[in-house]
Protein backbone atom coordinates (compact mmCIF):
# COMPACT_ATOMS: atom_id res chain seq x y z
CA UNK A 1 0.00 0.00 0.00
CA UNK A 2 1.17 3.54 -0.75
CA UNK A 3 1.76 6.00 2.05
CA UNK A 4 2.80 9.64 2.11
CA UNK A 5 5.19 11.02 4.72
CA UNK A 6 5.40 14.78 5.11
CA UNK A 7 8.14 15.99 7.42
CA UNK A 8 10.80 18.67 6.99
CA UNK A 9 13.10 17.10 9.55
CA UNK A 10 15.60 14.76 7.88
CA UNK A 11 16.19 12.32 10.75
CA UNK A 12 12.49 11.75 11.31
CA UNK A 13 11.83 11.46 7.58
CA UNK A 14 14.54 8.83 7.04
CA UNK A 15 13.55 6.86 10.14
CA UNK A 16 9.90 6.77 9.09
CA UNK A 17 10.76 5.94 5.51
CA UNK A 18 12.87 2.94 6.48
CA UNK A 19 10.42 1.68 9.12
CA UNK A 20 7.51 1.82 6.69
CA UNK A 21 9.43 0.30 3.79
CA UNK A 22 10.35 -2.62 6.05
CA UNK A 23 6.66 -3.00 6.84
CA UNK A 24 5.90 -3.30 3.12
CA UNK A 25 4.64 0.21 2.35
CA UNK A 26 5.49 2.12 -0.84
CA UNK A 27 6.63 5.43 0.57
CA UNK A 28 6.37 8.87 -1.00
CA UNK A 29 8.27 11.44 1.06
CA UNK A 30 7.78 15.21 0.88
CA UNK A 31 9.26 18.01 2.98
CA UNK A 32 6.51 20.62 3.08
CA UNK A 33 2.75 20.86 3.53
CA UNK A 34 1.95 22.22 0.07
CA UNK A 35 3.66 19.26 -1.63
CA UNK A 36 1.70 16.93 0.70
CA UNK A 37 -1.64 18.44 -0.36
CA UNK A 38 -0.69 18.14 -4.04
CA UNK A 39 0.23 14.47 -3.64
CA UNK A 40 -2.83 13.55 -1.59
CA UNK A 41 -5.29 15.34 -3.87
CA UNK A 42 -4.13 13.65 -7.06
CA UNK A 43 -6.82 11.20 -8.25
CA UNK A 44 -4.48 8.23 -7.74
CA UNK A 45 -2.65 9.76 -4.78
CA UNK A 46 -1.83 7.79 -1.58
CA UNK A 47 -4.78 7.18 0.75
CA UNK A 48 -2.68 6.94 3.88
CA UNK A 49 -0.55 9.81 5.19
CA UNK A 50 1.70 10.65 8.13
CA UNK A 51 1.95 14.40 8.61
CA UNK A 52 4.27 16.38 10.80
CA UNK A 53 2.66 19.42 12.45
CA UNK A 54 5.27 22.12 11.87
CA UNK A 55 6.28 22.26 8.23
CA UNK A 56 7.12 25.01 5.72
CA UNK A 57 4.31 26.50 3.57
CA UNK A 58 1.43 24.64 5.25
CA UNK A 59 1.41 23.04 8.68
CA UNK A 60 -0.08 19.60 9.37
CA UNK A 61 -3.55 20.78 10.48
CA UNK A 62 -3.77 23.06 7.41
CA UNK A 63 -2.90 20.08 5.20
CA UNK A 64 -5.74 18.12 6.85
CA UNK A 65 -8.20 20.95 6.23
CA UNK A 66 -7.18 21.36 2.57
CA UNK A 67 -7.30 17.64 1.86
CA UNK A 68 -10.74 17.34 3.46
CA UNK A 69 -12.06 20.25 1.40
CA UNK A 70 -10.49 19.24 -1.94
CA UNK A 71 -10.48 15.48 -1.99
CA UNK A 72 -13.31 13.72 -3.89
CA UNK A 73 -15.39 10.93 -2.50
CA UNK A 74 -12.55 8.55 -1.53
CA UNK A 75 -11.39 8.92 2.05
CA UNK A 76 -7.73 9.51 2.83
CA UNK A 77 -6.57 8.44 6.29
CA UNK A 78 -4.53 11.25 7.83
CA UNK A 79 -2.32 10.75 10.86
CA UNK A 80 -0.62 13.68 12.57
CA UNK A 81 2.79 12.68 13.93
CA UNK A 82 4.23 15.46 16.06
CA UNK A 83 6.12 16.33 19.18
CA UNK A 84 3.31 18.72 20.15
CA UNK A 85 1.86 16.74 22.99
CA UNK A 86 -0.59 18.85 24.97
CA UNK A 87 -4.27 17.85 25.21
CA UNK A 88 -5.20 21.05 23.39
CA UNK A 89 -2.82 20.18 20.52
CA UNK A 90 -4.42 16.75 20.18
CA UNK A 91 -7.91 18.28 20.08
CA UNK A 92 -6.86 20.95 17.57
CA UNK A 93 -5.16 18.35 15.37
CA UNK A 94 -8.14 16.00 15.32
CA UNK A 95 -10.58 18.87 14.76
CA UNK A 96 -8.59 19.93 11.69
CA UNK A 97 -9.58 16.65 10.04
CA UNK A 98 -6.86 14.21 11.15
CA UNK A 99 -8.06 10.66 11.79
CA UNK A 100 -5.37 9.84 14.31
CA UNK A 101 -2.67 11.55 16.37
CA UNK A 102 0.71 10.16 17.36
CA UNK A 103 3.37 11.76 19.53
CA UNK A 104 7.04 11.86 18.48
CA UNK A 105 9.30 10.06 19.04
CA UNK A 106 7.25 7.22 17.63
CA UNK A 107 7.38 3.60 18.65
CA UNK A 108 7.60 1.47 15.47
CA UNK A 109 5.21 -1.17 16.81
CA UNK A 110 2.56 1.37 17.76
CA UNK A 111 3.01 3.25 14.48
CA UNK A 112 2.48 0.10 12.43
CA UNK A 113 -0.54 -0.92 14.51
CA UNK A 114 -2.16 2.50 14.07
CA UNK A 115 -1.53 2.42 10.32
CA UNK A 116 -3.02 -1.06 10.21
CA UNK A 117 -6.15 0.37 11.80
CA UNK A 118 -6.18 3.06 9.11
CA UNK A 119 -5.95 0.39 6.41
CA UNK A 120 -8.88 -1.47 7.97
CA UNK A 121 -10.97 1.71 7.79
CA UNK A 122 -9.98 2.26 4.14
CA UNK A 123 -10.83 -1.36 3.30
CA UNK A 124 -14.20 -0.93 4.97
CA UNK A 125 -14.81 2.20 2.92
CA UNK A 126 -13.81 0.35 -0.27
CA UNK A 127 -16.27 -2.44 0.42
CA UNK A 128 -19.04 0.07 1.17
CA UNK A 129 -18.36 1.92 -2.09
CA UNK A 130 -18.28 -1.39 -3.96
CA UNK A 131 -21.64 -2.38 -2.43
CA UNK A 132 -23.11 1.02 -3.29
CA UNK A 133 -21.89 0.69 -6.89
CA UNK A 134 -23.35 -2.80 -7.13
CA UNK A 135 -26.70 -1.53 -5.81
CA UNK A 136 -26.63 1.39 -8.23
CA UNK A 137 -25.96 -1.01 -11.11
CA UNK A 138 -28.76 -3.35 -10.04
CA UNK A 139 -31.16 -0.43 -9.72
CA UNK A 140 -30.45 0.82 -13.23
CA UNK A 141 -29.84 -2.37 -15.23
CA UNK A 142 -31.88 -5.34 -16.33
CA UNK A 143 -30.71 -8.48 -14.52
CA UNK A 144 -31.17 -10.82 -17.50
CA UNK A 145 -29.63 -8.85 -20.36
CA UNK A 146 -27.51 -6.30 -18.44
CA UNK A 147 -29.05 -3.59 -20.62
CA UNK A 148 -30.46 -0.45 -18.99
CA UNK A 149 -33.81 -1.18 -17.37
CA UNK A 150 -37.08 0.48 -18.33
CA UNK A 151 -36.95 3.27 -15.76
CA UNK A 152 -33.41 4.24 -16.68
CA UNK A 153 -33.82 4.18 -20.47
CA UNK A 154 -37.00 6.29 -20.24
CA UNK A 155 -35.24 8.74 -17.94
CA UNK A 156 -32.32 9.00 -20.37
CA UNK A 157 -34.70 9.52 -23.28
CA UNK A 158 -36.40 12.37 -21.38
CA UNK A 159 -33.01 13.90 -20.64
CA UNK A 160 -31.88 13.62 -24.27
CA UNK A 161 -35.13 15.15 -25.54
CA UNK A 162 -34.66 18.15 -23.27
CA UNK A 163 -31.05 18.54 -24.32
CA UNK A 164 -31.67 18.28 -28.07
CA UNK A 165 -34.59 20.72 -27.80
CA UNK A 166 -32.27 23.20 -26.06
CA UNK A 167 -29.47 22.66 -28.59
CA UNK A 168 -31.78 22.39 -31.61
CA UNK A 169 -30.51 18.84 -32.22
CA UNK A 170 -32.31 15.59 -32.93
CA UNK A 171 -32.86 12.48 -30.84
CA UNK A 172 -34.08 9.26 -32.39
CA UNK A 173 -35.91 6.55 -30.44
CA UNK A 174 -36.14 3.03 -31.79
CA UNK A 175 -38.60 0.59 -30.23
CA UNK A 176 -38.15 -3.05 -31.26
CA UNK A 177 -40.27 -6.06 -30.39
CA UNK A 178 -39.19 -9.64 -31.15
CA UNK A 179 -41.65 -11.37 -33.48
CA UNK A 180 -43.51 -14.44 -32.18
CA UNK A 181 -41.33 -14.58 -29.11
CA UNK A 182 -44.08 -16.30 -27.11
CA UNK A 183 -43.66 -19.23 -29.48
CA UNK A 184 -39.96 -19.53 -28.51
CA UNK A 185 -40.89 -19.68 -24.83
CA UNK A 186 -43.79 -22.06 -25.36
CA UNK A 187 -41.85 -24.42 -27.65
CA UNK A 188 -38.38 -24.42 -26.13
CA UNK A 189 -38.96 -23.16 -22.60
CA UNK A 190 -38.19 -19.90 -20.81
CA UNK A 191 -34.51 -20.67 -20.33
CA UNK A 192 -34.00 -20.78 -24.10
CA UNK A 193 -36.13 -17.63 -24.35
CA UNK A 194 -33.68 -16.01 -21.93
CA UNK A 195 -30.72 -17.08 -24.08
CA UNK A 196 -32.37 -15.46 -27.09
CA UNK A 197 -33.00 -12.23 -25.19
CA UNK A 198 -29.37 -12.10 -24.04
CA UNK A 199 -28.07 -12.61 -27.57
CA UNK A 200 -30.44 -9.99 -28.99
CA UNK A 201 -29.19 -7.56 -26.35
CA UNK A 202 -25.59 -8.17 -27.45
CA UNK A 203 -26.49 -7.64 -31.10
CA UNK A 204 -28.31 -4.42 -30.31
CA UNK A 205 -25.34 -3.09 -28.35
CA UNK A 206 -23.02 -3.92 -31.23
CA UNK A 207 -25.30 -2.12 -33.69
CA UNK A 208 -25.10 1.31 -32.03
CA UNK A 209 -22.40 3.86 -31.23
CA UNK A 210 -20.72 3.90 -27.82
CA UNK A 211 -22.65 7.00 -26.76
CA UNK A 212 -26.10 5.69 -27.70
CA UNK A 213 -28.30 3.99 -25.09
CA UNK A 214 -29.94 0.57 -25.25
CA UNK A 215 -32.55 -0.60 -22.73
CA UNK A 216 -34.94 -3.45 -22.16
CA UNK A 217 -38.34 -1.77 -22.24
CA UNK A 218 -40.49 -4.81 -21.50
CA UNK A 219 -40.48 -8.64 -21.87
CA UNK A 220 -39.23 -8.81 -25.46
CA UNK A 221 -39.27 -5.08 -26.20
CA UNK A 222 -36.13 -2.97 -26.51
CA UNK A 223 -35.86 0.80 -26.57
CA UNK A 224 -32.83 2.51 -28.12
CA UNK A 225 -31.99 6.20 -27.78
CA UNK A 226 -29.69 7.58 -30.48
CA UNK A 227 -28.18 11.02 -29.98
CA UNK A 228 -27.32 13.74 -32.48
CA UNK A 229 -28.78 11.94 -35.46
CA UNK A 230 -29.92 13.09 -38.85
CA UNK A 231 -33.74 12.89 -38.74
CA UNK A 232 -33.85 12.04 -42.47
CA UNK A 233 -31.81 8.91 -41.85
CA UNK A 234 -33.91 7.59 -38.97
CA UNK A 235 -35.68 4.86 -40.95
CA UNK A 236 -32.33 3.87 -42.46
CA UNK A 237 -30.82 3.53 -38.94
CA UNK A 238 -33.84 1.52 -37.78
CA UNK A 239 -33.38 -0.88 -40.69
CA UNK A 240 -29.68 -1.30 -39.90
CA UNK A 241 -30.54 -2.17 -36.30
CA UNK A 242 -33.32 -4.56 -37.36
CA UNK A 243 -30.94 -6.32 -39.80
CA UNK A 244 -28.23 -6.58 -37.14
CA UNK A 245 -30.63 -8.51 -34.89
CA UNK A 246 -31.88 -11.00 -37.46
CA UNK A 247 -28.89 -11.27 -39.82
CA UNK A 248 -27.97 -14.77 -38.58
CA UNK A 249 -29.74 -17.45 -36.51
CA UNK A 250 -29.14 -17.50 -32.76
CA UNK A 251 -27.29 -20.45 -31.20
CA UNK A 252 -29.03 -21.78 -28.08
CA UNK A 253 -28.68 -24.92 -25.99
CA UNK A 254 -31.72 -26.25 -27.87
CA UNK A 255 -30.20 -25.58 -31.31
CA UNK A 256 -30.15 -22.55 -33.60
CA UNK A 257 -33.25 -20.47 -34.21
CA UNK A 258 -34.09 -17.60 -36.50
CA UNK A 259 -35.46 -14.50 -34.87
CA UNK A 260 -36.96 -11.43 -36.45
CA UNK A 261 -37.90 -8.09 -34.96
CA UNK A 262 -40.44 -5.41 -35.79
CA UNK A 263 -39.28 -1.84 -35.29
CA UNK A 264 -40.91 1.55 -34.78
CA UNK A 265 -38.77 4.68 -35.04
CA UNK A 266 -39.28 8.35 -34.28
CA UNK A 267 -37.12 11.45 -34.64
CA UNK A 268 -37.62 14.42 -32.33
CA UNK A 269 -36.79 17.19 -34.82
CA UNK A 270 -39.79 19.06 -36.25
CA UNK A 271 -42.29 17.53 -33.85
CA UNK A 272 -44.28 19.44 -31.30
CA UNK A 273 -44.13 16.64 -28.74
CA UNK A 274 -43.78 17.97 -25.20
CA UNK A 275 -43.35 14.91 -23.00
CA UNK A 276 -41.40 11.68 -23.11
CA UNK A 277 -44.67 9.77 -22.63
CA UNK A 278 -46.09 11.30 -25.83
CA UNK A 279 -42.85 10.50 -27.66
CA UNK A 280 -42.96 6.85 -26.56
CA UNK A 281 -46.65 6.65 -27.41
CA UNK A 282 -45.84 7.79 -30.98
CA UNK A 283 -43.01 5.31 -31.47
CA UNK A 284 -45.20 2.55 -30.04
CA UNK A 285 -47.80 3.35 -32.73
CA UNK A 286 -45.08 3.06 -35.38
CA UNK A 287 -44.09 -0.32 -33.94
CA UNK A 288 -47.74 -1.42 -34.10
CA UNK A 289 -47.78 -0.38 -37.79
CA UNK A 290 -44.73 -2.53 -38.44
CA UNK A 291 -46.47 -5.51 -36.78
CA UNK A 292 -49.64 -4.85 -38.82
CA UNK A 293 -47.55 -4.70 -42.01
CA UNK A 294 -46.49 -8.31 -41.54
CA UNK A 295 -43.65 -7.97 -38.98
CA UNK A 296 -39.84 -8.06 -39.56
CA UNK A 297 -39.84 -4.50 -40.90
CA UNK A 298 -39.43 -0.89 -39.70
CA UNK A 299 -41.96 1.94 -39.70
CA UNK A 300 -41.45 5.66 -39.06
CA UNK A 301 -43.79 7.52 -36.72
CA UNK B 1 32.87 -9.45 15.28
CA UNK B 2 35.84 -7.10 15.04
CA UNK B 3 33.44 -4.28 14.04
CA UNK B 4 31.43 -4.80 17.23
CA UNK B 5 34.58 -4.78 19.43
CA UNK B 6 35.93 -1.69 17.74
CA UNK B 7 32.70 0.26 18.31
CA UNK B 8 32.34 -0.54 22.01
CA UNK B 9 34.42 2.37 23.47
CA UNK B 10 32.77 4.89 21.19
CA UNK B 11 29.34 3.46 21.97
CA UNK B 12 30.13 3.93 25.65
CA UNK B 13 30.91 7.61 25.09
CA UNK B 14 27.84 8.09 22.94
CA UNK B 15 25.78 6.28 25.55
CA UNK B 16 26.25 9.27 27.87
CA UNK B 17 24.07 11.33 25.53
CA UNK B 18 21.99 8.78 23.67
CA UNK B 19 19.81 5.99 25.01
CA UNK B 20 21.28 3.52 22.55
CA UNK B 21 19.13 0.49 23.48
CA UNK B 22 16.04 2.65 23.02
CA UNK B 23 17.26 4.01 19.70
CA UNK B 24 18.22 0.55 18.47
CA UNK B 25 14.76 -0.71 19.37
CA UNK B 26 13.20 2.19 17.49
CA UNK B 27 15.18 1.41 14.33
CA UNK B 28 14.32 -2.27 14.81
CA UNK B 29 17.96 -3.21 15.33
CA UNK B 30 18.98 -1.90 11.92
CA UNK B 31 22.59 -0.84 12.63
CA UNK B 32 23.17 0.50 9.12
CA UNK B 33 20.19 2.78 9.55
CA UNK B 34 21.47 3.81 12.98
CA UNK B 35 24.76 4.93 11.46
CA UNK B 36 22.98 6.67 8.60
CA UNK B 37 20.81 8.58 11.10
CA UNK B 38 23.87 9.78 13.02
CA UNK B 39 25.38 11.00 9.74
CA UNK B 40 22.17 12.90 8.90
CA UNK B 41 22.00 14.26 12.45
CA UNK B 42 25.59 15.51 12.28
CA UNK B 43 24.86 17.26 8.99
CA UNK B 44 21.57 18.84 10.09
CA UNK B 45 22.49 19.91 13.63
CA UNK B 46 24.70 22.95 12.84
CA UNK B 47 22.01 24.54 10.64
CA UNK B 48 19.24 24.16 13.21
CA UNK B 49 21.47 25.17 16.11
CA UNK B 50 22.66 28.20 14.13
CA UNK B 51 19.06 29.16 13.32
CA UNK B 52 18.20 29.10 17.03
CA UNK B 53 21.11 31.41 17.87
CA UNK B 54 20.37 33.74 14.95
CA UNK B 55 16.73 34.12 16.05
CA UNK B 56 17.73 34.85 19.66
CA UNK B 57 20.43 37.31 18.53
CA UNK B 58 17.84 39.44 16.70
CA UNK B 59 15.25 39.00 19.48
CA UNK B 60 12.81 37.06 17.30
CA UNK B 61 11.45 34.81 20.04
CA UNK B 62 8.74 33.28 17.88
CA UNK B 63 11.33 32.07 15.38
CA UNK B 64 13.55 30.96 18.26
CA UNK B 65 10.70 28.86 19.69
CA UNK B 66 10.17 27.22 16.29
CA UNK B 67 13.87 26.45 15.92
CA UNK B 68 13.98 25.03 19.46
CA UNK B 69 10.89 22.93 18.70
CA UNK B 70 12.55 21.49 15.57
CA UNK B 71 15.69 20.65 17.56
CA UNK B 72 13.60 19.06 20.31
CA UNK B 73 11.91 16.79 17.75
CA UNK B 74 15.18 15.74 16.17
CA UNK B 75 16.89 15.05 19.51
CA UNK B 76 13.89 13.10 20.80
CA UNK B 77 13.83 11.04 17.61
CA UNK B 78 17.47 10.14 18.23
CA UNK B 79 16.71 9.13 21.85
CA UNK B 80 18.81 12.04 23.16
CA UNK B 81 16.57 12.64 26.12
CA UNK B 82 18.73 15.06 28.07
CA UNK B 83 19.37 17.27 25.05
CA UNK B 84 15.68 17.18 24.16
CA UNK B 85 14.71 18.19 27.72
CA UNK B 86 17.14 21.13 27.76
CA UNK B 87 15.99 22.45 24.39
CA UNK B 88 12.36 22.02 25.49
CA UNK B 89 13.20 24.48 28.27
CA UNK B 90 14.70 26.80 25.66
CA UNK B 91 11.48 26.54 23.63
CA UNK B 92 9.32 27.23 26.69
CA UNK B 93 11.43 30.24 27.71
CA UNK B 94 11.23 31.63 24.17
CA UNK B 95 7.46 31.18 24.08
CA UNK B 96 6.99 32.88 27.43
CA UNK B 97 9.44 35.69 26.58
CA UNK B 98 11.76 35.07 29.56
CA UNK B 99 15.02 36.35 28.10
CA UNK B 100 17.19 35.66 31.16
CA UNK B 101 15.88 32.09 31.50
CA UNK B 102 16.34 31.66 27.78
CA UNK B 103 20.00 32.68 27.86
CA UNK B 104 20.69 30.37 30.82
CA UNK B 105 19.14 27.31 29.21
CA UNK B 106 20.74 28.15 25.88
CA UNK B 107 24.18 28.03 27.47
CA UNK B 108 23.42 24.58 28.93
CA UNK B 109 22.15 23.46 25.55
CA UNK B 110 25.25 24.74 23.74
CA UNK B 111 27.46 22.82 26.11
CA UNK B 112 25.38 19.63 25.68
CA UNK B 113 25.52 19.98 21.88
CA UNK B 114 29.30 20.49 21.86
CA UNK B 115 29.89 17.30 23.84
CA UNK B 116 27.27 15.37 21.91
CA UNK B 117 28.77 16.40 18.56
CA UNK B 118 32.21 15.21 19.67
CA UNK B 119 30.75 11.86 20.80
CA UNK B 120 28.96 11.39 17.48
CA UNK B 121 32.12 12.19 15.53
CA UNK B 122 34.05 9.65 17.57
CA UNK B 123 31.33 7.07 17.04
CA UNK B 124 31.22 7.61 13.29
CA UNK B 125 35.00 7.48 13.00
CA UNK B 126 34.91 4.13 14.76
CA UNK B 127 32.33 2.57 12.45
Amino acid sequence: MRILIADDESVSLRMLERTLQRAGYQVTAVRNGRAAVEELCRPEGPRLALLDWMMPELDGPAVCREVRSQRGQRHVHLVLLTSKNSKQDVVTGLESGADDYLIKPFDPGELKARLHTGRRILQLEDSLLEAREEMRYKATHDALTSLLNRGTIVELLAHELTRTRREDGCTIAVLGDLDHFKLVNDTHGHLVGDEVLREVAKRLLRSVRSYDFVGRYGGEEFLLVLNNCDAKKSIERAEEIRSAVCRSPIDTTQGTMSITVSVGVIASRGRGIETVEEFICEVDRALYSAKAAGRNCSRLA
Amino acid sequence: MSGVNRSVPNDALLGRFVDLPDLLARVEDDRDLLTELFVIFREELPGLHGALHAAIDVGDLSRAAKAAHALKGMLANMSMERGATIVADVEMAARSGHISALKGTLASFDSEIAELSAAICAFLEGT
